[in-house]
């Protein structure tokens, strides 16, 4: 019995289930929900937190944690729109953009991964430090004037442009999913993000370049970070500092309702991912029965409470050290 | 965690050991008791050199003011932290603290004062008990009760500012009564920080708390009541946010889920890090928080005072954070940092 309790509540076949049953009960609360057209809208909201979610994953996958996920966002979002056709400034410089703005986001990862390594600072405060920071450049670039908007129309639908009927901001998300899956599934580097989080000092004394992958997985992340910033600003058509608001909350309930536990050595991107579309749905389906939008974190937390607890259940133990 | 600094008596014995239990001795004292004050110190200097006016009174009870509710939810904080756990609701705790007392200090006055301070002690010690009993991870708890308690915060106020109408002098005074310029609600913290510091030190039950956070293995291995500790370190930080709670609604006469005091849990966190508490646990002192909260709630007055623009605040704010916790944490050799 305890064996089957904690196969379904930690492998995806629980989550898949409990998917089913939410789009079920909502589809009968709302016929609406069912609909084409909201099934696009949950794939274009899902989109920004799928991608930063792959990089969250594989931080918490040696045991580490990512903060900085907010201010990350906002900076590279920011640089993005400065640099493509914007209201403000005329300084177009096209594909550039993005790479300055990628470059930011992995710039952040590093500064991140090698404070963290290098140093050995907690990387729950170097992450903290660095949100801030990726905020402070995100509100510097932001100055006094005037609200930088898109002006390109191709830019500016890019996102919610069909092909194949579904949004092409899903499909960015899905690949990049895809490509964090094979990574952390099929590489040397994805294998020996486990085994550090697993237990470090073997790894470390198995020859395992630890350091190195530790700030190839916070650069990794900040990249994402990045590339999810310049989405949602694409999304949202005009820069803002804060354009990250409220993803950090999303994505790590998420992480931790996929089964990724916060101490490293266990989880996966893709039960991370079904954790995004879990909580998005949630979210979507809420609104659309009528649901006071007050309750919204309240029923995010007990989903939350209730499935930690369901993981950790089985898993007691009279020593259990529990942080 | 896996930190293994040992204090007993015994080593001192033996000369060999004695000099390495000295030198290290030297080294935690020296740089964990004096890195909070002489940071908090130097930035007052640095202030004091640009614009002199921000040391006179008024400068004063402005810091000590805002600092207040952050070194209460920091010290509360600190406790959790110090077991080697997190508690991301007690912010929001202390929240919902206020607009309790701003709903229930009109009908009942000290009453409600003592009722709310209960029920967030029991809410805190919940927490506990669900980590000391489920095993789960705390920063997964308290983020879902953290939800839960943001939710509760929203529906008691209706999501609109709650003003205390009568007995509002029971509260304010605490604000608006000042000893050497500044207001009591800063000394409550003093005396809080004090008081943890007494309990941390001096009683067993907060000896068995530094245990578990230096090697929770070893404590539960010694026969220590772990749970019971644990459970008491939440019950304390929910206490602790009730007062921070308290301190919201004197200093604005009124609460509200997005008004003052909606932000505290980063600078609360920060606080207690500047203030030299590890994040791995083990290792706090209450009365470094006191400067911690100082030094967190200085630095947007200190970027003003040397003329950068606020808007370069939570930049200076977050390099802030990495290099005064970089300059004071501990590597030992072998330690896992996680």
């Amino acid at each position: 019995m305890r064996q089957i309790l904690s196969r379904s509540t930690n492998g995806p076949i629980g989550m898949i289930a409990a998917l089913l049953a939410l789009i079920i009960v909502f589809s009968l609360l709302n016929p609406r929900f069912g609909s084409v057209e909201n099934l696009q809208n949950v794939l274009f909201q899902v989109s920004v937190p799928l991608i930063i979610v792959v990089g969250t994953s594989l931080v918490i996958q040696m045991g580490s944690i990512d903060l900085s996920v907010e201010g990350v966002m906002g900076a590279a979002g920011m640089a993005w729109i400065l640099l493509s056709p914007n209201t403000r400034l005329e300084t177009d410089i096209g594909v550039w953009a993005w790479v300055v703005a990628l470059g930011i986001g992995l710039g952040f990862g590093l500064l991140t991964g090698a404070i963290y390594a290098k140093l050995k600072v907690p990387s729950f405060v170097v992450s903290l430090g660095t949100w801030y920071v990726g905020l402070g450049v995100a509100i510097l670039l932001y100055g006094n004037s005037l609200l930088p908007s898109l002006t390109s129309e191709t830019l500016a639908r890019w996102p919610t442009r069909l092909t194949l009927g579904l949004p092409n901001s899903f499909w960015l998300a899905a690949v990049v999913l895809m490509v964090g899956v094979l990574i952390s599934h099929y590489t040397r580097f994805g294998r020996g993000l486990m085994a550090i989080g697993n237990n470090e000092p073997i790894a470390r004394s198995n020859g395992m370049p630890v350091d190195r992958y530790k700030i190839a997985a916070f650069s990794v992340a900040g990249t994402l970070c990045g590339l999810a910033g310049i989405l949602a600003t694409m999304q949202l058509g005009s820069g803002s500092p804060d354009i990250g608001f409220g993803q950090l909350f999303v994505v790590i309930p998420a992480a931790v309702i996929g089964g990724t536990a916060l101490s490293g050595g266990e989880g996966g991107v893709l039960r991370s991912a079904l954790g995004v579309f879990l909580l998005i749905i949630l979210n979507n389906g809420l609104v659309l029965a009528g649901v006071d939008p007050d309750f919204q974190s309240g029923v995010f937390g007990t989903i939350l409470l209730i499935a930690v607890i369901a993981v950790a259940w089985p898993q007691r133990g009279r020593l259990k050290v529990a942080k | 965690m896996t930190q293994n600094t040992t204090y007993s008596p015994d080593l001192v014995t033996e000369p060999r050991q004695s000099v390495d239990f000295l030198g290290r001795l030297r080294h935690m004292a020296g740089w964990h008791t004096l890195a909070p004050p002489l940071v908090f110190f130097a930035m007052l200097l640095v202030v004091g050199i640009f614009n002199s006016n921000y040391l006179g009174p008024l400068g004063i009870s402005i810091a000590t003011a805002s600092a207040a509710p952050i070194m209460l939810v920091a010290l509360g904080q600190s406790m959790v932290l110090n077991i080697g756990s997190i508690d991301l609701s007690n912010a929001a705790i202390s929240l919902f603290g206020a607009i309790l007392l701003a709903l229930a200090l009109p009908p009942m006055g000290v009453g409600a004062l003592i009722g709310v301070l209960l029920l967030l002690t029991v809410i805190g010690a919940i927490n506990g008990a669900i980590l000391a009993y489920t095993h789960v991870p705390s920063f997964a708890l308290t983020l879902g009760t953290l939800g839960i308690l943001q939710t509760a915060a929203l529906v008691t106020s209706g999501s609109e500012t709650i003003y205390v109408t009568e007995n509002r002098e029971l509260v304010t005074s605490l604000y608006n009564t000042k000893m050497l310029s500044i207001p009591l609600t800063f000394w409550l913290g003093v005396i809080v920080a004090v008081a943890y510091w007494v309990l941390l030190r001096l009683t067993v039950i907060g000896q068995t708390m530094t245990a578990i956070g230096k090697n929770e293995s070893g404590a539960l291995l010694s026969a220590l009541p772990t749970k019971r500790a644990k459970i008491v370190a939440f019950a304390i930080s929910g206490f602790t946010g009730g007062l921070a709670g308290l301190v919201i609604v004197s200093q604005a006469g009124s609460a509200s889920a997005s008004g003052l005091g909606s932000a505290l849990l980063l600078p609360g966190i920060a606080a207690a890090l500047v203030g030299g508490t590890s994040i791995s646990g083990g290792l706090t002192n209450p009365l470094n928080i006191i400067f911690g909260a100082l030094t967190v709630a200085f630095v947007p007055i200190a970027i003003q005072a040397i003329g950068f623009s606020a808007q370069a605040q939570s930049l200076v704010y977050g390099v802030f954070i990495i290099v005064v916790v970089a300059l004071t944490t501990t590597r030992t050799r072998g330690l896992v940092i996680k």
